[in-house]
């Protein structure tokens, strides 16, 4: 073994070791936290382990973990269906047809999205206040939408593209009409992009917070970030075992879903971050 | 005669059905991003307190809001953050880029496990960081008394430095594995026979990543910086649970301000923190663009 | 079986890009007689796709207009329909096959999309008709992945045949197969179009495809219809030296130079290689009373004479056997002369003879000289 060789062994093994640590450590913490009695444990060394923690968070009504849930799961999986649907519309417009405008819209798009959310968001709650929607599912799908279709139609543009243009112009000539080529064409063949760009609106949705929490007011439409992030004990002090509870029980959906379906994840990265 | 050519290419069926595929994402994005912008620079020249009629001030608010030291300190922040953020999110991305485009074993779990934080949800994991800070039982603490870096406990969220500290290090935790991905696949780009080719012509390990993995890499690196800048720029959620803003208001990014004033029901004022942020943002955008093509033209 | 003619009057179509507008296509005027197979042949960027894509309905022209029978199917200002309305099929370089549907959909996906979709009985027949007809009735469920390129270009025909369109369009539907099989399918693509007498129309950029397949050929250059003839026309009567170039394989021998008179002969001076020019093609040549020509003769024309008998004398760089016959090359300032001769030549020079009747001359304008 030369000497460069060993150094980089050692390097690999050394940064392999932090990464491992970095990257699991909090989550590992949290989980860890989430099945002990108490948080206090490192100083005063007494501690039990069990599920308690995540039967409350999933029993006590008061807390509703499941409302929160169950608001995060509508609001994002209507919002990934809808931005789907229109964004690869859209993407398939922009990408193989012929219109005055087509290398204007994805820019003009492009530019929407890099308004920061605070400057949206209070103008959003006047106009919702007025149609009486705050505190709906609707306060938050509408902005999410719109919110989350410029990166769709990105990432379903750059998969769009790799597919050859004689397929739409043979289907065309076999009469399939735009709308069939979409469809029976373009669709299927660009499915795996398509999805993973669902995933990425999913998982941005279920993430999202400032919108959130100045559209919503209650656990009738407020979404998990914001049941957490204003998780409350009763007498003041952060329940800490609970808390981490809902924590776990929140991200560990998404980590599945995101180590099962990493591959597209990444590739939908890649296809919105091409962009620049 | 060219100019009607011009139009005349386009098979107005054609142009007719892509306006028709395209409508209903420029409906949405107009009546949800547009009109909202434009709403809240109308709404930012206007005094619009809760407990006074509404009424028309011009560009006061902007004079106020620029004549007040929270606004500078805010700025101050948010840049602060940003560069700290972007600049150890490069550095440790480049080095677990670099690791991950090693072959080892393991390698693969580690490409999978890197995803875990980005994958975590920004609020959940500032709450896991809120109990690490934690001053009398947090793991953070433990390990520096522990370790023997400190014989006190840190009060994390009690100095301005240990919020900053802890507010940065919590975002390069989360975002860190989106810029390792980029970096990733920029190195998988690079042909394996430019190394094999500098190996015979005698470069070392090192002379090699700094004579050819960097130079290949940057315009990658650009690329994942100026997303992570923009993303920065506008960070709101870790402030909201780590620090709230303090202490003393130390922590406050644009963001975080404009939301204290829409939450105080100052809208006139919130309208306008929001029109600044947005400008700071598509400044330093430009700013950024231009460095691009600047290193573009370079090549 | 009623086949289509296609009339083509002064068809344009150019672009507007960021660099300024672009012509492909210039005052194209065509007839397509019905069951003809025509070729359109020319270089890359030619023009030649894009008239194949006006034809098709793929693109709109910029002027002119288009008839299938007497039907008015595009004008820039008026009428304009989509491919399927005109009734036409398409076979693409890149076969086009859609990756996902196995070969039986593929082929059964133009009855799909029909105002009145047949029942699926008589689909099945129809697709099983023509898959036999083309010999891959064994391969209706595989998928294209799975198919040789062979295989794929025989389903993407099929595509195009099942519903009896009215024209076939096909772009360089051969150039993906390697050499052997090219040959074989374009015996076999021509023998299909005999039997359907459907009008075809068939883009290319290999002569000897265009020489092979066409019962008369198209040959543009730069968005312009440079000839328009059969196969043995065209070969034989280049009108221009862009067509004489473009037309033979290897390429015709071209010489450009002075005339001179000299002894009551004829001479071409050409950078140092000095032609006697025979005589019938000399009287005609004073005649018309011209200083600078070019000559064009093929290869095959130039004959190896003895000493004394030459029009010319090369001097020989490089001998190529090719099988039947040998390849002379001689190195020219010019470009490279070749001489095709069924014996070995000897020794370090070539005394050639030419003949009248298969000369071939060009003004300076590169237009052909009638003799």
């Amino acid at each position: 073994m030369t000497r460069e060789t060993m150094i980089k062994n050692f390097l690999i093994f050394s940064t392999g070791l932090f990464l491992l640590a970095f990257t699991l450590g909090p989550f590992i913490w949290m989980l860890w936290i989430s099945l002990a009695d108490r948080a206090d444990f490192l100083v005063t060394g007494k501690v039990e382990y069990s599920f308690s923690n995540y039967y409350q968070v999933l029993s006590a009504h008061s807390l509703h973990f499941l409302d929160y849930l169950t608001n995060s799961l509508i609001i994002s999986t209507i919002t990934a269906v809808v931005v789907t649907f229109f964004s690869s519309m859209a993407a398939y417009a922009v990408s193989r047809m012929r219109f005055p405008g087509r290398s204007f819209v994805p820019l003009l798009i492009l530019a929407m999205s890099m308004f920061p959310q605070i400057s949206i968001v209070g103008y959003l709650f006047e106009m919702f206040s007025k149609a009486g929607l705050i505190n709906s599912h609707m306060a938050l799908i509408l902005p999410y939408i719109a919110w989350t279709i410029p990166i769709a139609l990105w990432i379903n543009m750059s998969y769009f593209t790799q597919i050859p243009l004689d397929l739409d112009k043979a289907a065309l000539v076999d009469g399939a009409g735009r709308m069939k080529v979409l469809y029976k064409i373009i669709f299927p063949l660009a499915l795996p992009g398509i999805f993973s760009s669902a995933l990425l609106v999913f998982i941005a949705c279920f993430n999202e917070f400032l919108f959130a929490i100045m559209l919503t007011i209650d656990y009738t439409a407020q979404t998990l970030p914001v049941g957490i992030a204003l998780f409350q004990g009763l007498h003041g002090e952060i329940p800490w075992g609970n808390l981490m509870a809902a924590s776990a029980l929140a991200s560990v959906p998404l980590v599945i879903l995101t180590l099962i379906f990493q591959r597209y994840i990444v590739a939908g990265l890649m296809g919105g971050a091409v962009k620049g | 005669m060219a100019s009607n050519n011009f139009l005349q290419n386009y098979d107005k069926g054609e142009v007719r059905t892509a306006w028709i595929f395209i409508a209903p994402l420029l409906l949405v994005v107009g009546v949800f991003v547009l009109l909202p912008v434009l709403g809240t620079f109308y709404s930012s020249l206007f005094l619009d307190v809760s407990y006074l009629p509404e009424h028309f001030v011009g560009l006061r608010n902007y004079v106020n809001l620029l004549s007040s030291p929270d606004f500078w300190q805010a700025l101050r922040f948010t840049l602060a953050y940003t560069v700290a953020a972007v600049t150890l999110e490069a550095f440790f991305g480049i080095i677990f880029a670099l690791l991950l485009n090693e072959s080892f074993p393991g390698r693969g779990m580690l490409r999978v496990v890197i995803l875990i934080p980005w994958a975590i949800p920004t609020i959940v994991s500032a709450r896991t960081w809120q109990l690490i800070y934690e001053y009398t039982y947090g793991v953070m603490n433990y390990l520096v008394v522990n370790c023997g870096i400190s014989a006190e406990r840190i009060n994390w969220m009690g100095t301005e430095l240990g919020a900053f500290c802890a507010l940065v290090f919590a975002d390069v935790w989360k975002t860190t594995p989106f810029v390792v991905l980029i970096l990733l696949a920029g190195l998988q780009a690079i042909p394996e026979d430019i190394y094999q080719q500098a190996k015979v012509d005698g470069a070392g390990m090192f002379r090699r990543f700094y004579k050819i993995t960097l130079p290949m890499l940057m315009p990658v690196l650009v690329i994942s910086l100026i997303f992570r800048t923009i993303d920065s720029l506008r960070m709101f959620d870790l402030v909201y649970v780590l620090t709230g803003g303090g202490p003393g208001g130390s922590t406050r990014t644009l963001s975080y301000l404009g939301f204290e004033a829409f939450a105080n029901d100052n809208f006139g004022m919130g309208s306008t923190i929001s029109v600044v942020t947005f400008v700071v943002a598509f400044a330093i955008t430009l700013i950024y663009l231009r460095v691009g093509k600047f290193s573009e033209q370079l090549k | 079986m009623n086949a289509t003619k296609i009339t083509i009057k002064n068809l344009a179509k150019s672009f507007i890009t960021f660099r300024g507008r672009v012509d492909v296509l210039k005052g194209i005027d065509l007839e397509i007689e019905p069951g003809e197979f025509f070729v359109l042949l020319g270089p890359s960027g030619c023009g030649k796709s894009t008239l194949l894509n006006l034809l098709a309905g793929l693109e709109k022209p910029s002027s002119g207009e288009l008839y299938f029978d007497q039907e008015l199917v595009a004008s820039a200002t008026g009428k304009f329909s989509g491919p399927f309305e005109r009734d036409i099929s398409m076979v693409f370089q890149s076969y086009a096959l859609y990756p996902h549907m196995t070969v039986e959909e593929n082929i059964a996906f133009p009855l799909t999309n029909l105002p009145q979709v047949p029942a699926p009985e008589v689909m099945s027949a129809k697709v099983r008709e023509t898959a036999a007809l083309l010999q891959i009735d064994h391969l209706l469920d595989r998928k294209p992945a799975e198919l040789s390129g062979g295989q794929r270009q025989r389903v993407a025909i099929g595509r195009a045949i099942v519903r009896n369109p009215k024209v076939c369009l096909m772009d360089e539907p051969l150039s993906n197969l390697d050499a052997k099989l090219r040959n074989e399918m374009r015996a076999h693509l021509k023998d299909l179009q005999k039997k359907l007498g459907v009008t075809s129309v068939y883009v290319t950029h290999d002569q000897l495809e265009a020489m092979t397949l066409g019962h008369r050929i198209a040959i543009m250059n730069n968005g312009v219809l440079q000839q328009v003839g059969t196969p043995v026309e065209i070969y034989r009567a280049p009108i221009n030296q862009f067509v004489a170039k473009f037309i033979g394989s290897p390429t015709m021998n071209m010489l450009t130079g002075a005339l001179l008179e000299e002894n009551s002969a004829l001479y071409l001076q050409a950078d140092g290689l000095r032609i006697k020019l025979p005589e019938a093609t000399a009287a005609s040549l004073r005649a018309k009373n011209l200083k600078q020509i070019t000559l064009g003769v093929r290869p095959e024309r130039l004959y190896v004479k003895s000493e004394g008998e030459q029009n010319l004398t090369l001097p020989v760089s490089v001998i190529e056997n090719v099988g039947p016959e040998f390849l002379v090359y001689s190195f020219h300032k010019q470009g490279q002369i070749v001489v095709r001769t069924p014996e070995e030549p000897t020794g370090d020079n070539l005394n050639l003879a030419l003949d009248a009747e298969h000369l071939h001359l060009f003004d300076e304008q590169g237009n052909r000289i009638s003799c």
